[in-house]
């Protein structure tokens, strides 16, 4: 953007403050790209898990994803941060046990997407794979996953979306994200209509970017049937 | 080994818990016979013909294919599949994968064919079936005739050397019956070994060598096609018949 | 691991802790039945005929959930902080404004699954159109999407834990103090962790014994947001 413009519509405070908010909106973007790459690593094991049926795996990995299901992602991430050092005796920096909680968090709801999704996908198509001599892993991993996958493009973008914007909840704990900066920024200048409204355009554009991507790769990965 | 019937039931029994679903099945299909199986619906007509490939689990009794016990334990179910072609009354095309790649899964995957080779036999076969144009299309924009045609092609891709057919073309249109029905007889004519569930007694009658009858799962008639037409020997069969060709 | 367990300071607290647990409740009923009003009119307006009306659903409720919820509540609570709104009015502002969009989405798929040969024919039997939404429409919608409403209770419950970053002292605000005086971290976030799963288990609980309620499936898990 040109200067005048810039300056037209960025609010002076920002400007000033600028290397200090883009570095808080990098660590949201990386606190994102952890948790969504980690979260559905860890969901789709669950998710794979819950879909088994294999006797005592299956029965914890469901305990799991309730307890995590029923509680706040504020209190993962206190439990993540102090409660489980102090338990555990080791020290931890609010980054990491942020990206824990992330993870973990997410794992929880994902895992449920994944194990619908392996549902929806009907038995006589199993059965159709069977029988042309795949076996069953092979029909699993051909036939099953990558339905599964696909029909689950849109609740698991919503979960990404959902989890870029539960980043700033890390600025609780101390990780100076975009929202944590912003309100560091604001402690120092005290300009909150400023800084509040430019940290919510900031989120509304990047998630509805997120959604959108979403969106367009359902369309081009959708199974019409 | 070629002398002695390719497909041999002896006495299979099956239940659901406490109902039995085949009761005392026997039956030998040789190679390159036609055998049609029908009888009213809830009969085991299914259950039977998927107890040949091993899709169906039974408790008792012995089912050979090619001479090998199905149900054995050492059986390498596999394999043997891929032996045996099966097409489905619901087709139970893979929706995510075009037509092309529906024939070739199971060459690449099941028989271990390089993707090139397995390429080239499906187009071949959907050519034979006559859909060459319709090779990249994917099922949900496929008729119901062509898209059981596709199975068929899928499951002639393995090179089989029996196939199974279960009511192919009940789920489908009138219009499209007769598609699929003159890719079958054309089938039939180069000498593949046939076990077909249907009532289209019209193609009964013109391509099998033999009529089963199934009631209550049991065989209660099992004889050459022109004489079950002519006269079925039970009371059950001449009122199913009726039924069937009354409408 | 040699942390001692020490259970008899939370118990020494548990008065914060009832309190907490109250204030918790009664954000949750004063953020809910407003965001259910809001959320309804909304969807309303979002399955409407007129295109208007459905360009600005559309974008009420693109914009209130792409702003993460922590934001909706500085926005009330310093952005706005010259309108001296109370700290408890600031939660319910943020938590309704945030959470009626996922409930407008839902009305509106609800709305949107009722098959439309209903509304004519209740239109043709010579229902008023305010008799046909609120006699033939609304009761359908709101079966088929009333276990994802549910869902959204709880989610509802639990995202008032932000409530604490604006001092409003529900359960995690208590559980922060508690921790501060008595060090005794594990414990204590334990403890609410498990009192927020009994509040989400109790909601599930009491929804599935409401009749009619739990027949249906959720259409979409759009409420998992
Ligand atoms: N999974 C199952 N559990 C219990 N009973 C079953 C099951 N599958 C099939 N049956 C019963 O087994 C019997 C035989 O079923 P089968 O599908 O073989 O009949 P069919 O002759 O093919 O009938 P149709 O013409 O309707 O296809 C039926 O009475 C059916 O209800
Ligand atoms: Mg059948």
């Amino acid at each position: 953007m040109p200067e005048p413009v810039l300056a037209a519509v960025v609010p002076e405070v920002i400007r000033d403050n600028l290397p200090f908010l883009a570095a808080g909106f990098a660590m949201t973007l990386r606190l994102a790209a952890v948790g969504i790459v980690g979260g559905s690593l860890v969901g789709l094991l669950l998710g794979l898990l819950r879909h088994a049926e294999i006797p005592v795996l299956s029965r914890l990995a469901a305990l799991y994803i309730e307890i995590v299901r029923g509680t706040p992602l504020l209190v993962v991430l206190f439990v993540c941060y102090f409660a489980i050092p102090a338990l555990a005796g080791y020290r931890t920096t609010a980054v990491a046990a942020a990206s824990l909680g992330f993870v973990l968090f997410i794992a929880a709801y994902l895992a449920e997407d994944v194990r619908s999704g392996l549902r929806s996908v009907p038995s006589g198509l199993v059965r159709a794979g069977l029988a042309t001599g795949l076996t069953r892993w092979q029909a699993f991993r051909l036939i099953v996953l990558p339905q599964a996958l696909r029909r689950i493009i849109p609740p698991v973008f919503s979960q990404y979306v959902r989890l870029l914007k539960f980043t700033s909840v890390a600025s609780v704990i101390g990780v100076r994200e975009l929202t944590g900066s912003a309100l560091l920024v604001n402690a120092r200048e005290f300009q909150p209509v400023a800084i509040i409204a430019t940290a919510a355009v900031t989120y509304l554009v990047v998630c509805s970017g997120l959604s959108l991507v979403g969106r367009l790769l359902d369309a081009r990965l959708s199974i019409r049937t | 080994m070629s002398g002695s019937p390719l497909i041999v039931l002896d006495r299979v029994c099956k239940q659901y818990g406490t109902t039995p679903v085949l009761r005392d099945c026997s039956l030998a299909v040789a190679r390159g016979e036609i055998v049609v199986v029908c009888g009213p619906s809830g009969s085991g007509k299914s259950t039977l013909i998927k107890t040949v490939n091993g899709l169906e689990p039974y408790q008792s009794g012995s089912v050979r294919f090619d001479g090998e016990e199905v149900g054995a334990r050492g059986t390498d179910l596999p394999r043997l599949r891929a032996r045996i072609g099966m097409v489905f009354q619901s087709f139970e095309l893979y929706p995510h994968m075009t037509a092309l790649r529906n024939v070739m899964l199971a060459q690449v995957h099941a028989l271990g064919r390089s993707r090139a080779e397995a390429r080239e036999r499906a187009l071949a076969l959907l050519a034979r079936v006559g859909l060459t144009e319709r090779a990249e299309a994917y099922p949900a924009d496929l008729s119901g005739g062509q898209q059981q045609r596709v199975a068929i092609a899928r499951a002639l891709a393995l090179d089989p050397v029996a196939m199974l057919f279960d009511e192919p073309t009940s789920a489908l249109d009138p219009e499209m019956i007769n598609e699929v029905l003159d890719v079958m007889t054309a089938l039939a004519r180069d000498g593949m070994t046939m076990v077909v569930v249907t009532h289209e007694m019209g193609f009964a009658r013109k391509v099998a060598d033999r009529v089963v009858f199934m009631d209550e799962g049991r065989i209660v008639e099992d004889r050459p096609a022109a004489e079950f037409f002519a006269a079925p020997a039970t009371e059950r069969a001449k009122t199913f018949l009726s039924k069937i060709i009354a409408h | 691991m040699s942390y001692q367990f020490d259970w008899s300071q939370v118990w020494q607290h548990r008065d914060l802790i009832l309190d907490g647990l109250l204030v918790t409740i009664a954000l949750s009923v004063a953020a809910l039945v407003p965001t259910l009003i809001v959320g309804m009119l909304i969807g309303t307006l979002g399955a409407s005929t007129s295109r208007a009306g459905r360009v600005a659903a559309g974008l009420y409720v693109e914009t209130m959930r792409n702003v993460p919820l922590l934001i909706h509540m500085y926005v009330w609570y310093m952005a706005l902080a010259f309108l001296r709104l109370p700290a408890f009015l600031c939660a319910v502002l943020g938590l309704t404004l945030y959470s009626s969009a996922y409930v407008a989405e839902l009305v509106r798929a609800g709305i949107a699954a009722v098959p439309r040969g209903q509304a004519r024919a209740a239109a043709a039997s010579g229902l008023r159109p305010w008799q046909v939404q609120v006699l033939v429409v609304y009761p359908q919608a709101l079966r088929i999407v009333a276990p994802s409403l549910a869902s959204l209770a709880s989610q509802l419950v639990k995202d008032s834990s932000l409530a604490s970053v604006i001092a409003v002292a529900e359960l995690s605000y208590q559980a922060g103090a508690i921790e501060g005086q008595t060090f005794r971290t594990f414990e204590v976030y334990i403890t609410i962790a498990v009192l927020y799963i009994a509040l989400v288990l109790l909601i599930s609980f009491a929804i599935d014994h409401v009749p009619g309620l739990r027949a249906r499936r959720p259409i979409a898990r759009i409420a998992d947001a």
